[in-house]
């Protein structure tokens, strides 16, 4: 049999071929990796989150008052409740994201008897809802529910970032309630000074009519309020978060823990409008709460009657709450048992980091132990 | 072989790389255009034109909705959002009634 004349372009061709199907191969690569991120990015916005078992113990309006279910006997429990405030702005679930990154889990595990704060979604009839409504007509009401429910004497409460102002506006103003201690959590309080790169510049009387948005749009929409809070770090939040998502596709845990901080991030919720105003006009422009010239509905909102035990904490790298905003306060209360930490770390990592639970967490836990009597005591 | 090369070769990773190693300088000069001044007050007069925009189809449409609404007999938004807080008001009350309930039968307790 005679062997077929090799033929000068058959190389070329079987190079061609080679390199065809590589090239081939890596687009196929590229598009699943692709497909997979944008699945994984779009199933996010769904990822069960909060799952930590509860009840509703209270409610009115949209404002859920939740307990959640000891995990440990209940004679092993501190008898202190911890009440959880949460802001206006996004969900509180950032306290629950997932499980094994929960810090109403960690809490749990740890003997503390935890409820939860949860503002609800405002509609077109809470535009009228004021900043202080937020302290006098629910957080107050919800205090004396759980206290009720809890049959506890005293309770600590924990606010995070605007949580931890209305917190601090509640503790101000009704100095009589049995408050033992208080955590605050980037904690944006004194606005004496307004720091460039953060959004304080943004609210401005000369950069924000907020008669006329809060005016015009009622309750200020999530979507105005998002972009706000990304448009501050723009490379960070609209290209490093899917960078980040792309380095670490191949770990599944981690993945989860992204979409779950994902969701929260997307997820913002509608601010009611008279509470804007009177957030940017008497607090953040008026810096009232630190002045202590504001009353409500006769009492006078002084930080100096605050004697609780207090613990501040304030991440060295918030870009949202300056630290010169969330320090101050520590000065001012007169609780003679006060502690102020600077975490290296920024507005959410504080929280939903996967340090916080090796870090932050345990020093809470530490803190709040030593100033939460055992039953037995 | 073709694997082997084909593993070499992926844009995800060098698109990364050049994110990690670009970012930092962006970032800085994009966080600084931004919360610059100039920034603060083109976005300021952007907001304003888009807000007169919508508070004058706002007005527009809301006027002809409540008179459709008013003409087929039926609520308006405004009527139903006084509602909803006169219910948000009454949950209120009735919460505040509990609570003094639970004041009164505490004290009868404590006195048997």
């Amino acid at each position: 049999m005679q062997e077929k004349p090799e033929l000068p372009w058959e190389d070329l061709f079987f190079q061609l071929e080679a390199s065809t199907a590589e090239a081939s191969d890596v687009a196929q690569k590229v598009y699943g990796r692709y497909t997979r991120g944008a699945k994984l990015i779009v199933d996010s916005l769904n990822i069960p989150v909060g799952l930590t078992p509860r009840e509703t113990v209270w409610a009115i309006n949209k404002t859920r008052l939740y307990h959640y279910l000891p995990t440990r006997p209940i004679q092993e429990c501190y008898p202190i409740p911890l009440l959880l405030v949460y802001a206006l702005i996004n969900r509180p679930f950032i306290f629950d994201l997932a499980p094994g990154r929960s810090f109403v889990e960690y809490m749990l595990n740890q003997g503390f008897n935890v409820y939860l704060l949860d503002w609800g979604v405002p509609g077109p009839e809470d535009k009228n809802t004021t900043f202080e409504d937020y302290v006098t007509e629910y957080l107050y009401r919800a205090v004396r529910k759980m206290l009720r429910v809890s049959k506890a004497k005293e309770f600590s409460i924990l606010g995070y970032c605007l949580g931890a102002t209305l917190s601090t506006i509640y503790a101000a103003i009704y100095p009589e309630v049995p408050l033992r201690n208080m955590i605050l959590l980037a904690a944006p309080i004194d606005f004496s000074e307004k720091p460039t790169g953060s959004m304080a510049m943004w609210l401005e009387e000369e950069n924000l009519d907020v008669d006329r948005l809060v005016d015009t749009m009622g309750n200020v929409p999530g979507e105005l309020i998002r972009h706000w809070a990304k448009m501050l770090k723009p490379v960070e939040n609209f290209i490093g978060a899917y960078v980040n998502l792309l380095k670490i596709m191949h770990d599944e845990a981690a993945v989860r823990g992204w979409q779950a901080i994902n969701r929260w991030v997307e997820d913002v919720i509608p601010f009611a409008g008279e509470a804007f105003r009177q957030f940017v006009k008497i607090y953040f422009r008026g810096n009232q709460l630190i002045k202590g010239d504001h009353v409500i509905q006769g009492r006078k909102v002084d930080v100096g009657r605050i004697e609780a035990n207090l613990l501040n904490i304030v991440a060295e790298y918030d870009h949202l709450v300056a630290r010169s905003q969330a320090e101050n306060i520590i000065a001012r209360v007169s609780s003679k048992d006060k502690t102020m930490k600077v975490i290296p770390s920024t507005h959410l990592g504080i929280m939903a980091s996967r340090s916080a639970k090796y870090k932050l967490w345990p020093e809470i836990v530490d803190w709040l132990v030593q100033r939460s009597k055992p039953l037995e005591q | 072989m073709s694997e082997e090369k084909s593993s070499e070769i992926d844009p995800f990773a060098q698109m990364i790389q050049f994110y990690d190693n670009m970012s930092k300088s962006w970032a800085k000069a994009m966080t600084d255009t931004v919360t610059s001044e100039s920034f603060a007050k083109s976005m300021a007069e952007q907001m304003e034109s888009g807000m007169e925009v919508f508070s004058q189809m706002r007005r527009q449409m809301g006027d002809v909705m409540e008179k459709y609404l008013e003409q087929m007999n039926l609520p308006t938004r405004k009527e139903v959002v006084n509602v909803a807080e006169r219910l948000t008001r009454l949950e209120m009350a009735i919460d505040d009634l509990d609570a003094k309930l639970d004041q009164v039968l505490d004290k009868l307790r404590s006195r048997d």
